[in-house]
């Protein structure tokens, strides 16, 4: 497999790998932004107002056609939030061409239609078309709205609003409703125009072309982009939290939910990060986790208790099915063995119980073209581009169990959220 | 063993059944470095009606998923401890019609799919493990009462049809697992994890007469055979029991799913394929009525259409979110009317088909696809593999009857979830 990086404009790049193991080729392109609050949701909507349509395929039923003769050709925006880091764009995926039927190309087509999406939308009177932008509008404000319907990630979400109030982690990955109320046409055009030419751009290409040609097919598609100076972007890391707070709310469910966030004392661009994420699989990652086995299994404490690490901005959060009179009992078992990690009482098969998952993951990682992706936008925000999940296996292999419970003692509890029942 | 080969879709299985009865498949795929074994039991949360040799059963709702629950137990402790000492990652889930045990791993894949036949194989139910999983499992059930999308399809399942077991919720209810104990479990094991009731699918850089050496000596010939014939009941009717069902949960719009029941087909795998065509003709996102809908508000990107099946049972469905779903309904019934008079674009028709074989084509990258596909048609005694001479022999008349007979008002049964709070 070789793994190709290639600069195509300035601060735009192409990231290639190069396989011929799967029926389906696919791309992203990714506008890479910071996060804040001010246009978190402008580009959430940017990218939905942009599949809209283009010059030469206008509407959703134009591309819905279009795709159909690409043998089912399938495209959706691309919105994903990375520590202090927010991406916009869109991703494909499509039969490779040696598998068309009657030989016509697809990727060719494909990687053109992604150009024109994001250089040629449909416009009226000079911005977007205003129907394109109040749908999506709406849209959006649904989607924020329905996170309250997936309770388990709606605690996490509020969670991180509450404990990250006051840093830009706060925003939730689509801004907020208020936020998507202000935008019109105009305004999310203007905001459009800036970032096409401020910010860094980011190509994926998973499948058996090779990445000369991908170039080529972007840097013709590509040739009208406007570039300035791009934006930085990063993620400010809190190492260790002050004083534990405590958030709750009543909603009519019938199993509470918990959520613990903790500052993890790193991330994936420190050299303790390997530990780290050992620490998370003996800890509460997986089956043997010391949650599962523990909370879960030996006292029946809740239906599932998992924790899991945001390598960008450096936390942990461990989230929890509880009946709602079980809150400090929970609470206290799950302090508990985070305790007793730090104290290293791990034992070995616990250890290497995690490590073997932690790495067939990352192995079982390099046969799927969705987390190749991820994990190569991943290094390049931690500005180290081209490091790959092999690499990290690797790095895996060596760490100890002193160097585990070392990375539990720098984990610290910063707030508890607890979602319970409306009380009769 | 057999080797079959299907050069179109770019796939090859080699097949064997062993003497046991379990039907084996192994794809072997050299360049991946991850292995994916799949072992099914045809059987599901709809088998609580049988007889086991001649002898009429009737078990609790919710036997079939408590049963997967409790496979994972072995004589020597939890079975999960043990594979993930081998780097392996187990899982299993319970549908309407299918027990499905599986592991993923990147190494020592011999003695993965080893463990994985051993501890389906083996039933050990303790008075005391059992009592203590009835607690897990009322928590995972309240987790589905919960959720909005289950509770909807639940919902419909109870209106669409009179009294076939698909109207109980998979992991059944708080009260009727309360009567659930080891001697069921047994039973329940004894009648349908019989080998010759199953099937096993592995894919990945292994070699085929391994996996059958392997899978023979673990499963060796039974000394009794079990004769099971399931009771699903006479044939349902084609019309509803109920035409609607609300519920109010605390979700932000309204959500709603309608469904209609189709005929029972000789062929459910042909079934589904022009079922789902029928409904990207008659609501697909290239549709005339999607834009129509799209535009106005009245559904978004998370709408979608297609055909369902469990068994002999198939329904047409379109569902999502919608501010205003009684709306939705009636425009997708008075498009069904218009195309069943007018017919359907010659055209759109050919270009869907493509567009869904190269679909149904790109969902063979998924080991876990293919597993699940394979197994399911098999059980269903349909070969999952002629999807693509399927797609050649379904005509738009074939389409079109069905959009004429089966989308229609005395047809349609609706499961609406609406938030709270609204009056």
């Amino acid at each position: 497999m070789v793994n190709k990086r290639i600069e195509l404009l300035p601060g735009v790049f192409l990231t290639c790998v190069r396989s011929e193991k799967f029926k389906t080729g696919c791309l992203s392109v990714s506008l890479l932004r910071p996060l804040r609050r001010e246009e978190a949701s402008a580009n959430a909507l940017l990218s939905t107002v942009l599949l809209r349509g283009c010059r030469d395929y206008p509407n959703i039923r134009s591309i819905s056609a279009f795709l159909d003769r690409l043998y089912g050709a399938s495209i959706g925006t691309l919105v994903r939030k990375k520590g202090e880091v927010q991406t916009t764009g869109f991703y494909a995926d499509f039969l490779e061409d040696r598998l068309a039927l009657d030989g016509e190309p697809v990727l060719e087509p494909m990687a053109g239609f992604l150009c024109a999406l994001l250089l040629d939308p449909v416009l009226e009177d000079g911005v977007f078309a205003a129907r394109y932008v109040e749908g999506e509008k709406r849209n959006l404000i649904h989607a924020i709205e329905s996170r309250i319907d997936d309770k388990r990630s709606y605690a996490v979400t509020q969670l991180f609003r509450g404990m990250c109030g006051g840093e830009a982690y706060g925003v939730p990955r689509l801004g907020d409703k208020e936020d998507v109320e202000r935008l019109d046409a105009a305004s999310l055009y203007a905001h459009y125009r800036d970032i096409l030419a401020t910010s860094q751009i980011e190509i994926f290409y998973h499948g058996s072309a090779s990445s000369q040609s991908v170039a080529r097919m972007f840097r013709r598609g590509l040739d009208m982009l406007p570039r300035r100076e791009t934006v930085p972007f990063g993620s400010r890391v809190v190492k260790r939290a002050k004083e534990v707070r405590e958030l709750g709310e009543s909603l009519d469910v019938t199993q509470g939910k918990l959520a613990m966030g903790f500052r993890l004392g790193c991330t994936a661009a420190d050299p303790e990060y390997p530990a780290a994420l050992l620490m998370n699989a003996v800890y509460g990652a997986g089956v043997t986790s010391k949650l599962f086995t523990n909370v879960r299994e030996k006292l029946s404490l809740c239906y599932y208790a998992s924790s899991s690490i945001e390598k960008f901005k450096g936390l942990m959060v461990v989230g929890s099915g509880i009946d709602f009179d079980r809150f400090e009992e929970a609470k206290g078992e799950i302090l508990r063995q985070l305790a007793l990690t730090a104290q290293g009482e791990i034992t070995g098969e616990e250890l290497e119980n995690a490590r073997t998952h932690l790495i067939s993951s990352l192995r079982a990682g390099m046969d799927s073209p969705g987390r190749m992706d991820d994990y190569s936008l991943g290094q390049v925000l931690l500005g180290a581009p081209g490091g790959t999940m092999a690499d990290l296996a690797d790095e895996l292999r060596g760490v100890t169990a002193k160097q585990v419970a070392a990375a539990a003692k720098r984990v610290s509890l910063d707030t508890v959220y607890f979602l319970e029942g409306v009380k009769e | 063993m057999n080797e079959r080969s299907f050069p179109n879709l770019g796939e090859t299985f080699f097949e064997e059944r062993l003497p046991c009865g379990l039907l084996l498949r192994v794809t072997p795929k050299p360049d991946f470095s991850k292995t994916y074994a799949f072992l099914a039991a045809n059987y599901g949360a709809i088998d609580t009606r049988f007889y086991l040799n001649g002898r009429p059963r009737e078990t609790p709702d919710g036997v079939a998923h408590y049963l997967e629950h409790k496979m994972f137990d072995m004589p020597q402790g939890n079975v999960m401890q043990e594979f993930t000492r081998l780097g392996g990652s187990p899982n299993a889930f319970t549908s309407y019609a299918m027990t499905a045990y599986h592991v993923q791993c990147t190494q020592r894949w011999e003695e993965n799919l080893t463990l994985l036949l051993q501890f389906v194989s083996t039933p050990y139910f303790t008075e005391e493990s059992v009592e203590k999983e009835r607690g897990i499992i009322a928590q995972e059930i309240r987790m589905y009462e919960d959720n909005a999308d289950s509770r909807m399809y639940e919902n419909l399942f109870s209106i669409l049809y009179d009294h076939h077991p698909v109207r109980k919720p998979i992991a059944g209810t708080v009260e009727s697992i309360a009567a659930i104990t080891p001697e069921i479990l047994a039973e329940c094991h004894r009648a349908f994890y019989d080998p010759a009731n199953m099937m096993l699918s592995v894919v990945g850089p292994v070699d085929p007469e391994g996996v059958a050496d392997i899978a023979g000596q673990l499963l060796p010939k039974r000394d009794s055979a079990v004769s099971v014939s399931r009771d699903y009941g006479p044939p349902e009717s084609p019309v509803p029991k109920e035409g609607r069902r609300e519920a109010r949960m605390e979700v932000a719009m309204p959500g709603f799913t309608v469904g209609f029941p189709c005929a029972e087909s000789a062929n459910p795998l042909r079934q589904e394929l022009a079922g789902d065509l029928a409904m990207e003709l008659l609501v697909g996102e290239s549709s005339a009525l999607y834009t129509r809908l799209y535009e106005e508000g009245l559904i978004d990107s998370d709408f979608s259409a297609g055909c369902e099946g469990v068994k002999t049972l198939a329904m047409l469905t379109a569902g999502g979110d919608s501010k205003d779903p009684d709306r939705v309904c009636d425009a997708i019934l008075e498009e069904a009317a218009r195309i069943g008079r007018e017919g359907a674009d010659p055209q759109l028709f050919e270009r869907l088909k493509r567009s869904a074989f190269g679909r149904r084509m790109r969902e063979l990258d998924s080991f876990e696809t293919i597993c699940f596909r394979m197994c399911q048609s098999h059980f269903d005694g349909t070969e999952y593999y002629d999807f693509p001479d399927l797609y050649r022999a379904i005509t738009q008349e074939e389409v079109e009857n069905l959009l004429r007979t089966v989308v229609v008002p005395e047809r349609a049964a609706v499961s609406l979830i609406y938030p709270k709070g609204r009056a």
